[in-house]
């Protein structure tokens, strides 16, 4: 019978046991303690899992869907202010002759960190036209082919010239949407009219629309190189536009534009226009729907943080008998310690995964009704992020009393009732 | 006897207390609770110690555990000087040479018995395949193997004295101590476990320090101490 086999222990001896005792078999059991002990009191727990599960579905949904909402808010805005398009140009000073801006400083120009594309341009002011023996005067613009891209123009009507046509210099133009209902009565009945501008005839191929087609829709478009080479009085292209990447960038880049003017051809002239007042209004607009997202996501935590804390102190305190009895039976302070680690774990995690399960069922639901698909990438993330969240929540809050458990001396959790 | 503990004596001393003092500070000032007090228990002996509520016997129980320190004194189990031992230390010589019986059984709630015997070894470092012989063993000294996978909020107020009784004794301890054993218990099931207490301290010959107010248990030891204001008689 090994009950009343004899032991003699020395103090060496207990220094070995506790040595041998520290495996990674010994946290394997007090895991599937700490876990049996969830789930045997699960309704005790059902509160704060709720609440992290609820919170956690939250920061997935804002996270994933926000970020979605944030790039389509981005592009509408923009398209509004034209907040990240800066415009360069050479000014005419006295009766010098007026600068413009060379090939290779707008390449350096496009080299610039931020900068996501620029396009010059060539312009005459007062070109005139007849329609039926009616004579109709407007901005002639040549253009290269990534001018549209620029400011997010669109056809209404036809197509915008490409490329092909600027390598070609073809005789074809684009026209703003009120000239074209000036001349032609209704815009789509311009398209494959021929105009005659300059004593030459260009082909109407689309008609120019957009968000920001408003304040050119008196003009037409030429591609430059057909404006360069026909067009009497046709400027040089002494002004261009650039777009920058994000609002972040614009400071910097035009700040950035003269030094690389400078270092690459005379700046006599030069201005650089910026839309300061809808950039910051811009950047006002989205500073409060960040902050919205982030303290959204900092309440989650600290909701979910005192949910758990809370409750561990309350079970600490309700468990003040167990936690003696089990150092009685000669628990360590670290094998407390880790049991109700472990069992705060196991609640953000299991709180966690439920979260993922209903914040995705919100994605789907919200991405349904967005029309759109929703990004797999960032849902990804966010699975990480809240599991890596649960798990500094479970230890960040349950450290605090779980270090208490262990530290609480075995008389006083004998003589509690 | 030599002082030095034989694991080969059937009669080794297991607890040796000498002159052993407990004040309690206070905001009014100290209270003495245990002022000299000497215990010599053997193997295969079972000291009742009684005295009336307030007169210091958890206190006694409570040293003897290694929960809380003495003032003053000397206190050797099995050959070693416990007091001299490390807060982790203590925790590993309880687990392996002490068990416990408590007046209110204590038994894990929402836990069967084998869960609840399972425990003390998971803390031992047992390995998983040596504790299901290790836990009947146990419960077989207490004629409860049958209610082995049982959860414990289903037994008897009897029965579940015997599980903590088995549980006290599923780490092979040198000596138990048991406060109020048959405290919560009718006279049948205390004639019952004390049964159980006698074969145990005959069969394993462990020693055994039982604390109670009742006379009928006090009957059923080998020896009887009264601590009486602070002084232990017997
Ligand atoms: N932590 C403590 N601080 C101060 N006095 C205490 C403390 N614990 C016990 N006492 C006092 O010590 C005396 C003995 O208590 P106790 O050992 O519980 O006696 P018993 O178990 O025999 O009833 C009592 O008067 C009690 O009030
Ligand atoms: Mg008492």
């Amino acid at each position: 019978m090994a009950i009343g086999k004899r032991k003699k222990i020395t103090v060496a001896e207990l220094d070995r046991i506790r040595r041998r005792g520290a495996g990674p078999l010994r946290y394997y059991d007090l895991v599937l303690v700490s876990i049996r002990e969830v789930l045997r009191k699960r309704r005790r727990y059902i509160g704060v899992l709720a609440s992290i599960a609820l919170g956690m579905a939250g920061f997935i949904v804002i996270i994933t869907m926000g970020n979605d909402l944030k790039k389509n808010f981005n592009n509408d805005l923009d398209l509004l202010g034209g907040a990240t398009i800066m415009n360069a140009m050479f000014e005419q000073i006295q009766l010098e002759r007026q600068e413009w801006f060379r090939e290779r400083t707008l390449a350096a120009i496009g080299r610039i960190p931020g900068v996501l594309d620029t396009t010059k341009v060539a312009l005459k002011a007062s070109a005139v036209t007849t329609w039926h023996d009616r004579l109709f005067g407007f901005n002639l613009v040549g253009c290269e082919a990534n001018y549209w891209k620029v400011f997010s123009f669109n056809a209404t009507v036809g197509r915008l010239f490409d490329q092909q046509d600027v390598d070609a210099g073809a005789r074809v133009c684009v026209v703003g949407a009120d000239l074209a209902r000036q001349m032609f009565g209704q815009e789509d009945k311009g398209l494959g009219q021929i105009l005659s501008i300059d004593d030459n005839l260009y082909t109407v191929v689309g008609i120019l629309g957009g968000v920001r087609a408003g304040d050119r829709s008196q003009f037409v478009f030429l591609p430059i190189t057909t404006a360069l080479a026909r067009v009497g009085g046709v400027s040089q292209p002494y002004s261009c536009y650039i777009r920058c990447a994000t609002w972040d960038d614009v400071a910097t880049v035009a700040a950035a534009v003269p030094g690389v003017v400078k270092a690459n051809q005379p700046d006599r002239g030069l201005r650089v226009n910026v839309a300061w007042e809808p950039l910051k209004q811009v950047q006002r607009i989205f500073w409060w729907v960040e902050l919205f997202i982030y303290s959204s996501i900092v309440a989650t935590m600290i909701l979910g943080g005192f949910g758990i804390w809370n409750i561990m102190m309350a079970t600490v305190t309700s468990r003040t008998r167990e936690i003696g009895l089990k150092k009685a039976m000669g628990a360590l302070d670290s094998d407390i310690l880790y049991q109700f680690l472990f069992e705060a774990l196991c609640v953000t995690l299991s709180s966690s995964v439920f979260g993922v399960i209903l914040g995705r069922i919100g994605i789907e639901y919200m991405s349904r009704m967005l029309g759109t698909r929703p990004p797999e990438g960032m849902f990804v993330l966010c699975l990480l992020m809240g599991l890596a969240f649960a798990a500094i929540l479970g230890v960040g809050a349950g450290l605090y009393p779980s270090i208490r458990a262990s530290r609480m001396q075995v008389v006083d959790a004998m003589r509690y009732e | 006897m030599s002082n030095q503990y034989d694991i080969a004596d059937d009669n080794a001393l297991v607890i040796d207390i000498n002159n052993l003092t407990k004040t309690y500070q206070t905001g009014a000032g100290g209270i003495s609770v245990l002022k000299d007090v000497n215990l010599h228990v053997r193997r295969g002996e079972m000291v009742a110690v009684m005295g009336p509520s307030g007169s210091g016997k958890s206190t006694l129980l409570f040293i003897l555990g290694l929960f809380q320190p003495p003032s003053t004194g000397g206190y050797k189990v099995a050959g070693v000087d416990v007091l001299s031992l490390s807060r982790d230390q203590q925790a590993i010589f309880r687990r392996e040479m002490l068990g416990f019986v408590f007046q209110s059984c204590d038994l894990l709630e929402n836990s069967t018995v084998y869960e609840n015997l399972e425990l003390p070894l998971i803390y031992a470092g047992v390995r998983r395949r040596e504790r299901p012989d290790r836990i009947r063993e146990a419960l077989g000294m207490v004629n409860l193997e049958h209610r082995l996978h049982q959860p414990s909020n289903r037994l008897s107020g009897g029965e579940r004295q015997r599980v903590s009784i088995a549980r006290a004794l599923v780490n092979e301890p040198e000596f138990i101590l048991a406060d109020e054993p048959t405290g919560q218990l009718d006279r049948e099931n205390s004639l019952r476990v004390l049964e159980y207490f006698t074969k145990i301290t005959e069969e394993a010959r462990t020693a055994m320090v039982v604390v109670t107010h009742d006379n009928m248990t006090a009957e059923h030891c080998t020896r009887k101490c009264v601590l009486t204001d602070g002084y232990l008689n017997g």
